[in-house]
């Protein structure tokens, strides 16, 4: 593992907690500092499980394997302990939480970060949260919105990209955020994660989509290809162009076989 | 025209089972009730002695117990049970071929259409008439299978230690004032027993007709269903239109083994002089599925709450229920669903529909209680009020002492709506088909759980009363 | 302003115990001579009725047997305060200084009122903020005309007999036909005196066209004996009027609490009604807004959080009587410990009340092994152009939210806090009261952090 090793994942299964049902059967990645992969499969491959389980999700069960997240191991931590230690997920479908006002869910979440007995200043969150919104052209009035209650597709989406400028993690976790948004959105989203790299070139982001359009705008540095709950290909940019015109179905006939020999 | 015109076009209110037969009961007790008639029904049956035993302390219980002061008006209701019949034999004994019961009998259950739907759809039918089964047959197909399907007294007589095991163990004679009075002069009623593993694919019926003047009925049923086994088990009601007031107060017990599935359907269309106070309950094994299918149509005043006590893991519960209120008459129904046990879950869905000064009232409760984890319960009650003299209530009761118990209810009142009904008539439709439509669209969720394919009957009551004669 | 009341009972009274007739007739020798005449009747009734059971529908789930017991209770014997902020307890101080505009105070301690002040320009303009006890000399037409008569008479039960009988002292807000206040009138009151009963009235007379917003929050230490506060509560929203009207209250464990409301609104009337239950041992609130009028609107809000072993009976009834009204209820709550919430609530259309819109929900959240709700929202109808629903739910806090807001580095308990917080909230989100929702904000915060949830 070389120093600048963000994320190391090896030899990871999962299951379904309470049944019985295995979903990754044996995950390596690699993802290096600052570098973008991005997780590519057909439904059902358990791509997303992935990023559940790296965020701490108890609807699953670790089986076997080891995560290490930073040099530490992610899976010893509770979900909000992985996030205070960096780890961000843009969920694929952003939980609605009435009658809480995102700048009170964000104050609280920045408030955690700090230790104990420390107060957060209300005056530099402000700032903050001002700037963070201006930087991805979003309306004031928003903060004071339900936390995803009675947001549109596109709007949940964005309020996933605030969350992330606001609390500036070092693995952003992409889970299908690119899927049900118009090319619109698509932009809006991509250009927010773009401009958050910027800033930050030492932010790692692993994207996981179904599609290559994703990838028009957000440029990875690798393509993993996920299968059956096995990553089965690794390769550049070039992987999933070729996929998106191949089609999964003929990726799957291919590894199947490689699997076997193996 | 105006639209109480289109309400009396639809005829909804028709009482169409209003024939009487002139006839002779071989034998039958004196008006009222007194520990004379508890021990001459025991008597007349030839019961063991355990038997009389606890239909003489039910008589005790019944006596000390007060007549309930919510629910359907009752305070006419003293004077209705000291003057009716608590027992009368219509014939010597129980038939099992339709040749044999008396013409008059059979001329009744023949209009009433039972010997037909027996033949085309029924597993087995059972008809009561005033106090005694009449007729009981079942096919021999099941017969073979170990199926019993008896009347209550021939239970007793030929299954006395499956009998003893379970008779009032769902329905103890403590629980209200008229299970009480049920368990001191019940009479009639089935005894059914599905095997282990057995499959009923056709409904097993029982019909009960009251035919004298000034009579009571109170059959009592016991089912037990066996682990893994399914069926579906009808009941019908109804009697001739008299001056005075009847009675009728059914106690049902089921007992649904583990994983075994049971659907209990009544349409219950007695005349309206009738005052029907029935106790139904069933308990729910492990893995277990009770489905209660209420229709409440006739009577003059109805209290009746099928109750699921789902006491093993994983058990469910489903009461689906109509009720029509329409002049005079007061439907006080609902449902009880009692969560004893982790993962069970239970729906009731109810709706009513009352016009002229009918009142509809939904009584029911859901209790979770601790220790019943991820169980899950949701009621839905929903009323349609045809004109401004119509009352509907509802009277839920939610006692939840389970953190992880997740429940709900829902209730709405709406009426006709004009929009509606101009909608369907700028379609071409007349206003009386077009409320039709309407009632129809309102009770289609429960209307279409019926097993009309199968019972000819029911689904003539159910078009009659529901849509008239339009439609 | 200083009113000390003189007419307290004297300390030795306090051995003899009782709420009997001699402290009614003490009270009533004080009186102007029809309010003696009431007091006196009050306890004839009070001595004819039963003390409700568990037998009756209303006190199903409230065991008044095991929850209050009368006997051991005493007239309240402490000196009165002097209307000097420096000799209140600091409670008492602290929640008046994070005051929101108002524009008349009114403070009452331990039943007593110790301060009024009422802005110059509405008393010259005919607006009546006053002790009750004064009025009942000062505006005695007022008074025998509203004081339990149309609203709380002491024959609509035991209790309400009981409180008829013994309040010494309320408060008496009064607006004049066409007169709108500007910011809500604050009343706090103080309670001190473990072991003792405390009855007080409140009278809320909204002439027509009138406006006006009225915030009432109660607070005490624990009490180590039993204690009883029991408030009457009427309000008269004549045609056209718009009253707003807030409780808070924060009454220390020991206490059983409880308040009679009875809202009436004329034609065109509106009500925004709000009851913060976070105190008291038992919380006993009978809620009544009755819908005289055609094209009244009422909004009725409530909102509970239980922790230890407190007991909250919210009884509420919306009854329309005239055509055209519409009502909208709404009671939240979340439990936790070993605390339970029962909630009844009915909404009852009379013949003849056409176009009525009224609606019920309740919605509870549970949030420990040992905590339990209870909920019987009822409809009575007996017209048939309505819109009537109801809705009740109880079910527990949602484990894909708190992932979502652990996965964003909150901790269990700030994630769980700020959805119950956020449950909460949005009862208030329909009051429209900038500061006071601001406030009873702050106050569900405070008792959340203090819970075992903090």
């Amino acid at each position: 593992m070389s120093d600048t090793t963000i994320l190391s994942i090896e030899n990871l299964h999962v299951k379904v907690a309470d049944e019985g049902l295995a979903i990754l059967k044996g995950v390596d990645l690699t993802l290096p500092g600052g570098e973008v992969h991005a997780v590519m499969g057909p439904n059902g491959s358990g791509k997303s499980t992935l990023a559940k389980v790296l965020t701490g999700h108890p609807g699953y069960e670790v089986v076997a394997g080891t995560v290490v997240f930073d040099g530490r191991d992610l899976l010893e931590l509770e979900p909000n302990e992985r996030a205070c230690a960096g780890i961000f997920l843009a969920f694929q479908y952003p939980v609605e939480i009435p009658g809480v006002s995102i700048a009170n869910f964000l104050r609280t979440a920045m408030q955690s970060r700090l230790v104990e007995g420390e107060e957060l200043d209300l005056f530099d969150f402000q700032d903050l949260l001002l700037d963070r919104m201006n930087l991805l052209d979003m309306d004031v009035s928003f903060a004071e919105r339900p936390v995803n209650d009675g947001f549109s597709g596109g709007e949940k989406k964005r309020n996933e990209i605030l969350q992330m400028a606001v609390l500036k993690p070092r693995l952003a976790l992409m889970d299908e955020t690119d899927s049900g948004l118009d090319i619109d959105a698509l932009k809006v989203v991509a250009h927010g994660v773009n401009t958050l790299r910027c800033e930050d070139p030492t932010m790692s982001v692993l994207l996981i989509t179904h599609y290559q359009r994703m990838l028009d705008y957000i440029r990875p540095d690798v393509v993993h290809v996920m299968v059956d709950g096995r990553i089965v290909r690794s390769g550049g940019p070039d992987v999933a162009v070729r996929l998106e015109e191949e089609g999964y179905a003929m990726l799957r006939e291919a590894d199947a076989r490689t699997v076997v020999q193996m | 025209m105006p639209k109480n015109e289109v309400i009396e076009r639809l005829d909804l209110d028709r009482y169409k089972y209003d024939f009487r037969t002139e006839d002779m009961p071989v034998f039958r007790t004196e008006p009222g009730l007194s520990e004379d008639v508890v021990r001459a029904i025991s008597r007349y049956k030839e019961e063991p002695d355990w038997m009389l035993e606890f239909r003489l302390k039910a008589y005790g219980l019944y006596m000390k117990k007060p007549m309930p002061e919510w629910g359907a008006d009752l305070s006419q209701l003293g004077d209705v049970l000291d003057q009716i019949y608590y027992y009368v034999r219509p014939q010597d004994r129980m038939k099992h071929s339709w040749q044999d019961v008396p013409d008059n009998i059979k001329d009744t259950f023949q209009k009433l259409g039972i010997p037909e739907a027996e033949q085309k759809v029924l597993a087995g039918v059972g008809a009561q008439y005033e106090s005694e089964m009449v007729y009981h047959s079942l096919k021999k197909e099941w017969e073979s299978k170990g199926v019993i399907f008896d009347s209550i007294e021939d239970g007793l007589k030929k299954h006395p230690e499956l009998f003893r095991d379970h008779f009032a163990t769902v329905v103890p004679p403590a629980d209200n004032k008229f299970a009480a009075l049920n368990s001191a002069v019940w009479s009639g009623g089935s005894f059914v027993y599905i095997p282990k593993g057995v499959h009923l694919e056709t409904p097993l019926q029982a019909y009960f007709r009251v035919n004298q003047e000034r009579m009571g009925q109170f059959e009592r049923t016991l089912i037990i269903a066996d682990e893994g086994s399914r069926a579906h088990y009808i009941e019908g009601c109804t009697a001739p239109v008299y001056s005075t007031e009847s009675f009728h107060s059914g106690v049902i017990e089921i007992v649904v083994a583990k994983d075994a599935r049971f659907r209990y359907t009544t349409i219950q269309n007695w005349s309206r002089n009738m005052y029907n106070l029935v106790t139904q309950r069933a308990l729910v094994r492990d893995g277990a599925t009770m489905e209660w299918l209420d229709g409440n149509l006739g009577s003059k005043a109805t209290m009746k709450y099928p109750s699921c006590y789902l006491v093993g893991e994983g058990a469910h519960g489903s009461i689906l229920s109509i009720a029509y209120a329409s002049n005079g008459q007061h439907q006080d129904t609902g449902g009880k669903v009692v969560h004893a046990a982790p993962r069970t879950t239970s729906t009731i869905v109810s709706k009513s529909i009352s016009r002229g000064t009918g009142r509809a009232s939904y009584r029911g409760l859901c209790k979770v209680y601790e220790g019943s984890t991820a169980s899950r319960s949701n009621v839905e009650c929903d009323a349609l009020l045809i004109n401004e003299t119509a009352r509907t209530d509802t009277y839920p009761y939610i006692e939840i002492g389970e953190r992880s118990a997740n429940v709900g209810h829902e209730a709405t009142v709406s009426k006709i709506g004009e929009e509606q009904l101009f909608y369907l008539m700028s379609r071409g439709m007349s206003e009386d088909e077009a409320m039709a439509m309407i009632v129809r669209g309102f009770i289609e969720p429960i209307a279409k759980e019926l097993p009309l394919e199968y019972a000819v009957e029911l689904n003539r009551l159910i078009e009659l009363e529901m849509e008239g004669s339009v439609g | 302003m200083v009113e000390v009341v003189a007419d307290r009972v004297a300390p030795e009274q306090k051995k003899s115990g009782a709420l009997d007739r001699g402290v009614v007739e003490r009270l009533a020798g004080d009186d102007p001579e029809w309010l003696a005449t009431r007091r006196m009747q009050a306890l004839r009734i009070y001595e004819a009725t039963p003390m409700p059971s568990t037998q009756l529908e209303e006190w199903r789930y409230t065991d008044l047997s095991r929850k209050l017991c009368l006997d051991k209770l005493h007239s309240p014997v402490a000196e009165a305060l002097p209307d000097d902020p420096q000799a209140w307890p600091e409670r008492l101080r602290s929640t008046m200084a994070e005051d929101h505009d108002a524009v008349g105070h009114l403070v009452l301690v331990d039943g007593s009122v110790v301060h009024t002040n009422i802005g110059a320009h509405l008393s010259s303009r005919g607006v009546v903020l006053t002790s009750l006890r004064r009025a009942a000399t000062e505006h005695p037409t007022l008074l025998e005309k509203y004081l339990a008569t149309q609203a709380i008479p002491p024959e609509d039960g035991k209790l309400q007999a009981l409180n008829a009988m013994l309040w010494t002292d309320g408060v008496l807000l009064y607006v004049p036909p066409g007169v709108r206040l500007e910011h809500p009138v604050r009343v706090t009151r103080w309670y001190s005196e473990t072991g003792a009963a405390f009855f007080s009235r409140t009278l809320i007379v909204a002439d027509s066209a009138s406006k006006l917003a009225y915030v009432d929050e109660a607070l005490s230490d624990d009490f180590d004996q039993e204690t009883l506060t029991s408030q009457a509560v009427e309000v008269f929203a004549s045609d056209g009027a718009h009253v707003q009207y807030v409780s808070a209250q924060r009454i220390g464990r020991g206490a059983f609490c409880h308040a009679a409301q009875r809202i009436l609104l004329g034609r065109d009337a509106t009500l925004d009604m709000l009851n913060v239950s976070l105190g008291a041992s038992t919380t006993r609130v009978d809620l009544n807004a009755r819908l005289l009028g055609s094209g009244a609107d009422s909004n009725l809000l409530g909102l509970y959080f239980g922790d230890g072993d407190q007991h909250f009976d919210h009884n509420t009834s919306q009854d329309h009587i005239a055509p055209a009204a519409r009502s909208d209820l709404l009671y939240k709550g979340a439990l936790d410990d070993s605390s339970r919430a029962v909630f009844r609530g009915v909404i009852r259309v009379a013949e003849g009340a056409q176009q009525t819109d009224a609606y019920q929900t309740n919605r509870n959240l549970i949030l420990s092994d040992n905590a339990r709700a209870d909920a019987l929202p009822k409809l009575e109808i007996h017209a048939d152009d309505v819109k009537c629903s109801h809705g009740a739910t109880v079910g527990q806090l949602d484990e894909e939210s708190l992932f979502y807001l652990m996965s964003r580095g909150l901790t269990r308990a700030q994630a769980e806090r700020l959805v119950v917080v956020g449950f909460l909230g949005m009862v208030l989100q329909r009051l429209p009261l900038g500061g006071v929702v601001e406030k009873v904000t702050r106050v569900i915060e405070e008792k959340l952090r203090l819970g075992a949830h903090a």
